[in-house]
């Protein structure tokens, strides 16, 4: 240790060590006195010396110093106390407290806690006739301004230990611990020790003299090549970094990445619609009919009037007009009802992932292919800690000839293990209106404990037969929002679209952390 | 979905069960969930919205002895009508339908007769439209006088309904009962109003607000009941009779039918029992569960599900749905309940066999390319919500172009569609004068934007800016985008509402106008309470696409 530390000495440790070494040990108020060091300065260096094992204490003890309060400053100016003041009224005759209180040189509560103060310690006695003097001696009073006020002047201080007993424990009795600015004295008590250097302080002192220290490193020293003649300051290396701020992805952004990464990993194609749908794609192509409970005015945003979304063709319009009203040539009766086709045009704010499924299938898509979206959906929700007026769903879909029942089971399993790292997952039969069968899939997640973390089906053959699709669709849906929450350790939903830059700069950065590894498919 | 809570003291001996151990896993074959458990009481949600026979307590209690016990039978041997309902003409387009039968011998005690209130709200709600399309009322049977006529009668027509102290015109019901008020929408421009009066002339109700007084209240004890539905959809008027008659006769109740006479002289016996017959192949079954059909005990399979008629054939299944479901509507609805039946945890998962590509779209791909030197740029991404307000694009950030409203907003503060990023930018500014600066901002989002010929189009967009920076600063950070994705960057003056007159310009990029570059006007951040200069710009994403 002393072989790096001693080359390597700050200015104070250098003045104090110069100083212990030619003076030889010395008390705290000797070394400051001596190097001209102001307390803290001192201090700062005597702790770093002692903890590098430069220097030592001989020894230490506890002062416990005396000086004049306010109210003792105050006496000393006029050379007496109201003790003394009043003893020597009484010696000299006067008996009436009222009569010694004319000469006016202190006021009536100080003249009167004195008279107090003498009659209770039986130097004065009070009788109806007045005041007369019990002992003469006038007992500790006379000793307190010949040993105390005497010695000291203003701003000086003495040692309590060196009074004698009574004294002290009066001068004590009149230094409280409160009231400073109404005390006759004050009592500080403070450590001090005796210090001297060791033989690794002499050695650091050895190889530091005759060489500079350098603080910080500029460029003019790399170019004047004064380093090769200095040592280096020292640094503390164990303080805490100061915190700076840095361009970064929003955390959520790169959750939805790293979901968008495992889908593509997985062989998922993106896909990407409209924020806006027609009722069209967003409802009708997806089986659900128009008197359907979810499609009541307050269940979607509807866009201002005269505002459209491109219409679908009148021919793929007519084939799902005809799966609803009474099945087309799906195979099935549809939902006997009167299709309204300006209701299939109206202009919402997509409100199912689902929707963007619907549109891939229309438009001719990869036989066999899987297809996923990372889509912004709006609900007519109340805002709130799991409610934002938008959200991300992440859905899509997997067509293929032969793609059955134990495949769907078999995709959720895999998103169950891949996306959520869940240890054990349940299937439970589920409602979806464009779907038959239809699937929910229930996780157990390491953090979260069981949840339900998607649903997926068959497409109904209403849904498919229109858009020319005739092999089996599983359709499939995640809800990723608990774990985005949970992955950045958020609680309110709220706060993963805050505008206050303060709160985005402490949200963590852990996107991938409840992702499943990939390692145990 | 809909949620019922029913009491436990009548649904667990209905269901035959002991006790609630097992009760979550059983409902799962009804696509039930078990939503709260109680002292006395049990909530479900139902998830299914075409099974409206499942709300009621004696549905779900149904659904579970089947799924152990195997199918029931409904309403087989139901008597010949004896009593009448008389329809009037003038219903035709106010209230046209109606269906009904008694029902004897089931002794109504507490517990069910909340079972039936429930029953009977929630049905009439949900699937009923708030009582448009369906509209129950309950009667003991013996205070009315057969024949009943269902008839429009003026609305100063008086009665004393369920619930009130006094005799009150049908107007009066509607503007001071709380029933009155909640459905008098549902019969608002109508001149004549549908009642229901017996043979003695006496109101038995005015569907579908309120039943009377003196003769539509039942209580714990009766064992005679008249039933009717009215509304304006036939199968759904007439497939809520059918659900509260199976209820019914679960219960031990014997159900007899009522006839009902139409005007043009039409007579039908209601109600009238749906046998919904589906097929399926076992081909398409094979195909569809991934295993061999026929080896499947499908009668027995189809049985927990309550079918009945089950016809196993060479080639293909025949069953008939129970008579309180009419949610088959193709052979799919019959394969799901054989999967249903199966339960999806006894098949085996496997992966599709066929290799596929995946791939980020496009955009997506370039978002990346374009973020990345963002965030090398020192700048902080920011996500906020699309859907915002017409004071923050407009008022406050002087947006030249209106964005597209909602028309049918829950509040004002999220009331129209983002059609630019930069207002949400500047929110953000307002929201962090504490934050540490400079603030250097951007945000990669979808907007909706007006195109030709009243359509929109989404557009995904790039937005920047500096907090605390001035006009060189954010046209610095788009000079190094366009120089290291070798684009040809210029600006030309352009003076635009949202910046300081002489301090915008428009973005140009290979030689096409794509955007707005600017130093905001203090008037704009005044409006958004900043304290400091802010500059930004804004482009489609696709414009940096090399």
């Amino acid at each position: 240790m002393s072989e790096t530390v001693s080359k390597d000495l700050h200015p104070l440790e250098k003045t104090l060590l110069n100083w212990l070494s030619e003076h030889g040990p010395g008390s705290d108020m000797e070394a400051m006195a001596g190097t001209g060091m102001d307390e803290g300065s001192y201090r700062r260096a005597f702790q770093w010396l002692l903890s590098r094992e430069m220097a030592s204490v001989i020894s230490s003890e506890k002062t416990v110093t005396v000086e004049l309060g306010p109210v003792g400053a105050v006496y000393a100016d006029k050379g007496t106390t109201p003790e003394l003041a009043l003893l020597e009224a009484v010696k000299n005759g006067t008996s009436s407290l009222p009569e010694i209180q004319k000469n006016g040189l202190f006021d009536r509560a100080q003249w009167g806690s004195a008279m107090g103060a003498l009659v209770k310690a039986r130097i004065l006695k009070k009788d109806p006739d007045g005041l007369s003097l019990n002992d003469p001696s006038g007992g500790v009073f006379p000793l307190i301004w010949s040993s105390v006020y005497s010695v000291i002047g203003r701003g000086e201080a003495l040692h309590l230990s060196t009074l004698d007993e009574n004294v002290a424990a009066e001068v004590s009795n009149r230094a409280p611990k409160r009231g400073k600015s109404r005390a006759e004295f004050v009592i500080n008590e403070t450590g001090s020790s005796v210090i001297e250097i060791t033989s690794s302080g002499r050695e650091a002192l050895e190889s530091a003299r005759g060489k500079n220290t350098i603080g910080i490193l500029t460029r003019e020293i790399l170019a004047s090549g004064e380093w090769k003649n200095s040592s280096f300051r020292r640094y503390q290396v164990d303080i805490p970094p100061s915190r700076i701020h840095i361009g970064r992805f929003h955390p959520y952004a790169m959750f939805l990445d790293s979901v968008r990464n495992k889908l593509q990993a997985m062989g998922f194609q993106e896909m990407k619609g409209s924020l806006a749908e027609s009722e069209f794609w967003n409802n009708d192509a997806l089986f659900m009919p128009q008197f359907h409970p979810a499609r009541d005015i307050h269940d979607a945003y509807y866009l201002e009037d005269g505002i459209e979304v491109e219409p679908p063709s009148r021919d793929l319009g007519d084939k799902v007009r005809a799966a609803h009203e009474n099945g087309g040539s799906t195979g099935g009766r549809g939902w006997e009802y009167t299709f309204e086709w300006a209701r299939s045009l109206k202009a919402i704010m997509r409100s199912q992932g689902t929707a963007l499924s619907a549109r891939t299938l229309g438009s001719n898509p990869d036989i066999p292919g899987k297809y996923f979206g990372i889509a912004k959906c709006f609900r007519y929700d109340q805002v709130d800690a799991t409610h934002l007026p938008d959200f991300f769903q992440v859905e899509g879909i997997v067509l293929g000839e032969e793609i059955n029942m134990r495949h769907l089971l078999g995709l959720l399993k895999l998103f169950a293990i891949e996306v959520a790292g869940a240890t054990e997952y349940k299937f439970v039969p589920a409602y979806f209106p464009f779907t038959e069968p239809s699937v929910e899939l229930h996780v157990k997640h390491p953090t979260l404990g069981w949840f339900e973390m998607g649903g997926a089906g068959l497409f109904r053959r209403e849904v498919c037969e229109p858009m020319g699709i005739d092999v089996p669709v599983i359709a499939w849906g995640l809800g990723l929002d608990r774990m985005a929450l949970l992955a950045l350790g958020l609680s309110d939903i709220r706060d993963l679209l805050n505008p206050d830059l303060a709160r985005l700069r402490e949200m963590k950065s852990t996107p991938e952390k409840l992702l499943g590894s990939g390692n145990n498919a | 979905m809909p949620k019922i809570e029913i009491p436990l003291g009548d649904f667990l001996p209905l269901a035959e069960l002991e006790n609630t151990d097992n009760l979550e896993k059983l409902l799962e074959s009804l696509k039930a969930e078990l939503d709260g458990l109680y002292e006395k009481t049990v909530k479900i949600e139902l998830n299914d919205t075409n099974r409206p026979d499942l709300w009621t307590t004696e549905g779900v209690a149904r659904g579970l002895r089947c799924w152990r016990n195997g199918a029931e039978s409904h309403l087989d041997s139901m008597a010949d009508p004896v009593v009448h309902i008389d329809v009037h003409s003038d219903l035709e387009g106010i209230r046209p339908f109606i269906a009904a039968f008694t029902a004897i011998g089931w002794k109504v005690d507490d517990d069910g007769l909340e079972s039936l209130i429930t029953a009977q709200e929630k049905i009439a709600s949900g699937f009923g439209k708030e009582r448009k399309t369906a509209a129950i009322g309950f009667y003991p049977l013996d205070g009315i006088c057969f024949p009943v006529s269902y008839s429009v009668t003026s609305p100063e027509t008086s009665f004393q309904p369920l619930g009130e102290e006094t005799e009150m015109t049908l107007s009066e019901v509607l503007e001071k009962t709380e029933a009155g008020m909640k459905y008098a929408g549902l019969l608002s421009g109508f001149q004549k109003y549908p009642v229901l009066t017996d043979n003695t002339g006496a109101v038995l109700s005015f569907p579908p607000v309120l039943n009377s007084h003196a003769t539509g209240r039942v209580v714990s004890g009766d064992s005679r009941l008249f039933c009717e539905v009215t509304g304006t959809d036939w199968h759904t008027v007439n497939l809520t009779a059918t659900i509260l008659a199976c209820n019914l006769e679960d219960r031990g109740a014997v159900i007899s039918p009522v006839e009902i006479r139409y005007p043009d002289g039409d007579v039908t016996v209601t109600p009238i029992i749906y046998r919904d017959t589906l097929t399926a192949t076992f081909k398409e079954i094979s195909e569809m569960i991934g295993t061999d059909a026929e080896e499947l005990d499908i009668e027995a399979l189809l049985s927990k599900m309550d079918y009945c008629g089950i016809e196993v054939g060479e080639d293909s299944v025949t069953a008939v749905m129970p008579p309180y479901r009419r949610d088959g509507i193709h052979p799919r609805d019959l394969m799901e309940d054989i999967v249903i039946a199966i339960g999806l945890n006894n098949m085996e998962p496997i992966l599709p066999s066929e290799y596929t590509v995946g791939s980020a779209a496009p955009v997506e791909i370039l978002a990346r390319s374009v973020k990345s030197l963002l965030v090398g740029a020192g700048c902080e991404e920011i996500m906020r919500p699309i859907l915002t307000s017409f004071d923050k694009i407009s008022t406050r950030t002087r947006t030249p172009e209106l964005p597209i409203r909602i028309s049918n907003p829950m509040t004002a503060e999220y009331g129209v569609v983002s059609s630019t990023l930069l207002p949400a930018l500047l929110e953000v500014e307002s929201s962090s004068g504490h934050a540490a600066f400079p603030h250097r901002l951007f945000t990669v989002g979808e907007v909706l934007r007006r195109t030709g010929e009243a359509l929109c189009q989404t557009q995904i967009n790039l937005a920047v800016s500096t907090g605390d920076g001035d006009f060189g600063a954010v046209h610095s950070i788009l000079g190094i985008i366009c120089h290291l994705r070798e684009l040809d960057l210029s600006l030309e003056p352009l003076d635009d509402s949202r910046f300081i007159p002489g301090r915008s310009a428009a973005i140009l990029i290979n030689g096409e106008e794509v955007g707005i570059l600017g130093e905001f006007h203090p008037g704009v951040l005044e409006a958004w309470g900043i304290t400091v200069p802010v500059a930004g710009f804004e482009l489609p994403l696709e414009s940096l696409r090399v």
